[in-house]
């Protein structure tokens, strides 16, 4: 009686702790959002005030930057700058006059012609015509951009020229941008090539599931833009309800399981070979990196047959006199997420190995030194310096893997393709929520429906890890480690 | 400041004043090109056209598409014209290359893939009566690539080839006394080659004499292709309205589910290896080593299985004197392999055709529709059949070389073979199918919790899956 | 003296436990690519021949098929592209995210956390169709049919996973730059001449994980490679014939040549670790 007592309280103790917590992190979710907003509005008055600033205090140099970029710079003699500026602008016009403007206004419009390839009559291509106007909103953004840096370094120039300093030489400029400007020359590049490779093909996702793209509407049929229609799509159809929330479950526990899975063996792994007693570390991290070096679908196409009922598996276990096991077959659901998770590990232990002996070797041996001095067993060395050092410095990592993992299309599509279970909608118990938008969209060509769905399990996942991130110690305290 | 803003608002102007321009210089430029002729088909022959062919590996790998290419280059020299290998994958989508000028220019691909194309007008419609095999052909492989676009209905293909699945069997494996045992009608034709019925009785012998090491007639069920005929046989159908209607769909129409007794009955005398697609490309190996006795597949892979008889040691005469090939054994009509009394019905069975197609967006229609012309003629049909084994599809070639190609063209004009579906909604039947064979399959090999012991829950099954088809056509199509 | 044979016993069992999981882990990866260099070495070319996990007869042949039978099946060309491909993606990608590192890890600028937080939610969104989307740019750039395109995507596409070296490059103590910079080394030049040397192990990760995303990828140069002759070896591997298998697994087993290779000539920088002396100032 007392200890249920006891039980009890224990219970409404930890029920109420986790209230608190709760409450704490609406109040600071909330207590973000305000926040948020609030800083958007000072930000918003500053620039405001800023471009009031520009407008009446610029002299006529500056407004002929304004007119044409680069101008007032080159009234200012500051002739590599001017022409640069200048050269930007003729080549957004350039491209505006013969590229962009069509495509800018062919993005609301989505083509009004047809093609007919019987009759040679080349038409509009709605997909095409969509994925140019989002490349020239961006080309667009760039120059207002680019624009608006150049009215504010006229602006400076003139501010340096009043108070009577000499305005920076471009070699001056040119230097700041190899010092303390260092990471604007860097990241240029980099920042380019994702926007029109990552960001844009994501961009043109988003903007698929307004459209009513897909079935019958396929180019040279035109795409016409239907708002939340698809949305309302899925909403209303019970059958995908059921099947999401199904699939969405078994993908969460595969998304932890498979990210734990990885990273502790493959940190545990490079723990095992970093060890003192350890003779031949290049042989034996050679086995992993087999694996690593043959490329995935092929050991994903060699590990279903061996599964198979006629591998070397079954064959092994028939001659043995026992009867074959349908590892991956229709009733096997348990064993095949079982072995989706075995299958995944070995594609993926051998890269996680890598990362952790490199960051591994990167550890101060001396928090060791310490620790043993204090009396610390290894344990405890793993716990209190190994683990946290890791975890800090793969934070990050151990979050994308997640989402790796989440979205992992290979596995189950290689091992398990080409079912469908009757309590799914188009999908089996292996699938994940990207299989399944893969099954609909590829295979049946519901494309509008499955970008909508995938900005759904997108709004999902990234609230989830942007949250771990954020509170990660990696994300809040960058310097732990310095 | 004002000066400032005028200025601004200046620069603006002149950015739309561009914008407006182009918009309307584009579409000018655009309504111009739209006038241009309708019917592609002159008849003058391009000169100096350049034609890229895709054929399917197999023809390439055994010299065909290089004498066909060769003798067509010699005979156009004159017009300029010439024929290369489009040195593609052989399933390329012609959907996704061809708007964009990365397609072949004539495409050899089977009826179900071809016939995905005209619905966005991705191949041309071709003046089908102008070419010479145009009499030679039947009219059931004309049906296969024939569409209605617009309403108007049109010939998209030349059918080349015909294909249907076969009975493979070893004639040496063959009990010794089945001239007294195994052939009740005296017909002197084995009657497990004859009747299922005897091929099931001789293959649990065979079972169980070897311990489960060796079997009589083993195939995956996995592929639709090969296990929807069992459907078919018993009033079953893909498609309605010979396969063009998506909206009736019917495997589970008439006496279906007998087809899929006879599926899950069969499969208890093979092993677990038909559940899975395993032995599919085992099966060469298997027969050559005698493991099986009997198998099903198309005429096309012959070859691969005398490749393997001599490698497991037999003279190529002797491999060619040991395998035999014939149609389909009849099927009970009462769906048990155990009961003859109710008589026998046909065992009807999927088959495809396959044939050449004009891409909409060549540059050379009537160098192509030359090119086709060239590749159906008499001569390179049967040079075809004499490289590759194909079932021609050309009724002269096929009297000519007469065996199989005879009762495989026979079986697709009696209905024996039914062509699989030339609409684009036949994608969608793969899948399911799969699930539901693997499920019959898998269900003679369950010990607990088995599925389909009775008819009424095999209806049931079949009933799903056409609900589960028409789902994947129909829910979000408006 | 006692406490002394007990620890060498502890260290003795330890070093026993140690060797066995290392076996069997070994075993466990070694296993299917044990299974595949045997079936490269089949006979017949079919795994269906084999005797359980061994094939019945064993030859050279698909090999010698792999780099002399290239009518059909361009093993030479393909593993030549694909070498090309590989090499230009890593290099420059390597280049463009140890960059993209260092700098989201040393600098503090307006739009920092931004873009951290922007890069790591774009890579969740669901991208099945975003192959759709860079094979129609592509149409657009003509960037159909050449290893150029390539090499752009991959590159263009590696910063994203900027986050683990930019772990790395946290973990890299400031003072040294500091040092450095008292010196009058601007930033250009610390980077060049302290982080990068700092960084080797990180860099070596990065530069073999980048060679090997474009060396085993199959999906893009699928997409954006028509002409049989530009395959890379993922690519062509496909494409062959089912009945080709030994040849298949003679393929896949050659393509990991050179991986083995690069982490033999690499690994001293990986496991030594050159900064594990020079961080700890």
């Amino acid at each position: 009686m007392k200890s249920n007592v006891k039980k009890k309280t224990r219970a409404s103790v930890f029920f109420n702790r986790c209230g608190i917590r709760c409450k704490v992190l609406f109040h600071k979710i909330g207590v973000a959002i305000v926040n948020f907003f609030r800083r958007m509005r000072a930000k918003i008055k500053a620039t405001n005030a800023r471009v009031k600033e520009v407008l009446t205090q610029g002299n006529g140099k500056v407004s002929a930057s304004m007119l044409i970029m680069g101008l007032g710079q080159l009234l200012y003699k500051q002739w590599i700058k001017g022409c640069l500026f200048l050269a930007a602008q003729v080549g957004f016009i350039l491209y505006f006059v013969f590229r962009g403007a069509k495509d800018f206004i062919g993005f609301f419009t989505l083509g009004v012609r047809e093609s007919n390839a019987w009759y040679g009559i080349e038409g509009d291509n709605s997909v095409i015509m969509m994925l140019m106007g989002i490349l020239s909103i961006i080309a667009i953004i760039f120059y207002i951009v680019l624009y608006v840096a150049n009215v504010k370094d006229a602006y400076r120039i003139q501010s340096a020229v009043d108070t009577l300093k000499q305005p920076q030489t471009f070699t001056e400029e040119m230097r700041s941008l190899l010092n303390r400007n260092f990471y604007k020359t860097a990241m240029v590049l980099p920042i380019l090539g994702v926007c029109v490779f990552n960001i844009l093909p994501i961009v043109f996702m988003i903007v698929i599931a307004f459209t009513n793209y897909g079935g019958e509407i396929v180019p040279p049929a035109l795409i016409d833009w239907v708002g939340f229609a698809n949305f309302g799509k899925i909403l209303s159809l019970g059958q995908f309800a059921s099947t999401f929330f199904h699939i969405l479950g078994w993908n969460l526990l595969w998304a932890i399981l498979a990210t734990a899975l990885n990273y502790f063996a493959g940190l545990g792994l490079a723990l095992l070979l970093n060890k003192k007693c350890v003779k031949g570390k290049v042989f034996w991290r050679l086995f992993p990196i087999l694996a690593y070096a043959v490329p995935g679908f092929i050991t994903l196409i060699a590990f279903k047959y061996m599964f198979s009922y006629g591998g070397p598996i079954n064959q092994m276990i028939t001659q043995a006199g026992g009867t074959a096991i349908g590892f991956l077959d229709i009733d096997a659901k348990w064993m095949a997420r079982g072995i989706g998770l075995f299958v995944n590990a070995w594609l993926c232990v051998p890269s996680s190995m890598l990362l952790a002996t490199g960051i591994l070797s990167n550890l101060n041996a001396d928090l060791y030194e310490a620790a043993k001095v204090d009396g610390a067993n290894a344990f405890r060395q793993f716990t209190r310096i190994t683990l946290p050092y890791v975890l800090f410095a793969t934070m990050p990592v151990l979050i994308s893997q997640f989402i790796a993992n989440f979205n992992n299309f290979g596995i189950f599509y290689f091992l398990r393709g080409g079912l469908y279970l009757p309590e799914y909608f188009l999908a089996s118990d292996t699938d994940l929520l990207i299989n399944w938008l893969y099954n609909m969209s590829i295979d049946n060509n519901y494309y509008s429906i499955g970008a909508a769905i995938s900005i759904i399990i997108f709004i999902l996942t990234s609230v989830i890890s942007l949250s771990v991130y954020v509170m990660s110690p990696s994300y809040k305290q960058e310097e732990t480690y310095q | 400041m004002k000066k400032n803003i005028v200025a601004l608002s200046s620069h603006i102007a002149v950015l739309l004043a561009v914008i407006l321009t182009v918009g309307i210089v584009g579409s000018i430029a655009a309504a111009k090109s739209g006038s241009e002729g309708a019917n592609k088909f002159t008849g003058e022959l391009e000169h100096g056209a350049t034609l890229r062919i895709l054929e399917n590996d197999t023809a390439i790998k055994q010299g065909y598409l290089g004498e066909l290419i060769a003798a067509f280059n010699q005979k156009y020299a004159e017009y300029g014209i010439k024929a290369v290998d489009a040195n593609m994958d052989q399933y390329t989508d012609l959907e996704n290359d061809g708007p964009f000028g990365y397609g072949p220019d004539v495409l050899y691909q089977a009826n179900d893939r071809l016939m995905r194309y005209p619905d966005g007008k991705h191949i041309l419609p071709l003046p089908v009566e102008t070419l010479s095999c145009y009499e030679q052909v039947s009219e059931k492989a004309w049906q296969s690539y024939t569409n209605v676009v617009g309403g108007e209905s049109y010939v998209f293909g030349v059918p080349v080839n015909a294909q249907g699945p076969l009975l493979y069997y070893r004639k040496d494996l063959l009990p010794e006394n089945w001239e007294t045992e195994w052939d009740d009608d005296k017909n002197g034709v084995p009657d497990m080659i004859e009747y299922w019925t005897d091929m099931y009785r001789y293959s649990k012998q065979v079972k169980t004499q070897n311990g489960g090491k060796k079997f009589g007639y083993m195939r995956s069920f996995l592929e639709p292709y090969f296990s929807v005929g069992y459907l078919y046989s018993y009033g079953g159908y893909t498609f309605g309205n010979n396969n063009t209607d998506p909206s009736d769909i019917g495997h589970s129409a008439g006496n279906a589910h007998l087809g899929a007794k006879v599926i899950r009955q069969l499969a208890s005398v093979m092993d677990e290896r038909c559940i899975d697609d395993s032995v599919t490309t085992g099966a060469y190996a298997a027969i050559a080593s005698g493991e099986f006795f009997a198998t099903v597949t198309t005429p096309d892979v012959y070859t691969m299985f005398i490749d393997e008889m001599v490698a497991a040691g037999m003279s190529r005469e002797q491999a060619e004197e040991n395998l035999v090939t014939v149609t389909m054994p009849k099927l009970p009509a009462s769906g048990d392999l155990t009961d003859e009394s109710q008589g026998f019905v046909d065992n009807k069975m999927m088959g495809g055709v396959q044939g050449y197609a004009i891409s909409s967006y060549t540059k050379y229609p009537n160098a192509a529709l030359a090119f086709v012309d060239f590749a159906t003629s008499y001569e390179m049909v049967l040079r075809r059949n004499e490289l590759l084994g194909i079932v021609p599809a050309r009724g002269d070639v096929a009297e000519q070389v007469g065996g199989l190609s005879e009762i495989i063209n026979g079986n697709l004009e009696n209905g024996n073979i039914v062509v699989m579906p030339s609409i684009k909604e036949n994608s969608q039947i793969w899948t399911p199918l799969q699930t539901l064979f693997q499920d019959l399959a898998k269900d003679a090999f369950r010990t607990s919790d088995i599925k389909y012991d009775t008819e009424d829950k095999i209806k049931a099954a079949l009933k799903a899956v056409d609900k589960q088809i028409y789902d994947a056509i129909f829910t979000l199509k408006d | 003296m006692k406490k002394k044979g007990g620890l060498l016993v502890r260290k003795a069992v330890d070093a026993t436990l140690t060797y066995a999981i290392l076996i069997v882990v070994c075993a466990i990866f070694l296993f299917p690519i044990l299974w595949l260099v045997l079936a490269s070495f089949s006979k017949t070319g079919s795994i269906y021949s084999f005797k359980g996990f061994f094939p019945a007869q064993y030859s050279f042949d698909s090999f010698r098929k792999l780099f002399t039978d290239t009518d059909m099946y361009n093993y030479p060309k393909w593993f030549a592209n694909t070498l090309i491909v590989s090499l230009g993606s890593s290099v420059i990608g390597t280049a463009l995210t140890i960059l993209t590192a260092y700098c989201m890890s040393r600098f503090r600028f307006k739009s920092r956390k931004a873009i951290m937080k922007t890069t790591l939610v774009l890579g969740m969104f669901p991208s099945f169709m975003a192959m759709t989307a860079v094979y129609l740019l592509m149409t657009q750039f003509n960037m159909i049919n050449n290893h150029f395109g390539l090499i752009l995507i991959y590159s263009a596409g590696a910063p994203m996973g900027y986050l683990t070296q930019k772990g790395f490059f946290d973990t890299i103590s400031y003072s040294i730059d500091e040092a450095a910079r008292i010196d009058g080394a601007s930033n250009a030049q610390v980077f060049a001449r302290i982080t990068m040397p700092l960084a080797a192990p990180m860099i070596v990760y990065t530069l073999l994980s980048s060679f090997v995303w474009p060396w085993s990828d199959f999906i893009l140069p699928k997409l954006l490679l028509k002409n049989k002759e530009l395959y890379t070896v993922a690519v062509g591997l496909m494409s062959l014939d089912n009945t080709e298998f030994s040849r298949f697994a003679a393929g896949a087993v050659f393509i990991a040549v050179p991986i083995v290779i690069f982490y033999f000539g690499l690994s001293k920088f990986l496991i030594n670790g050159l900064s594990a002396g020079a961080v700890k100032q």
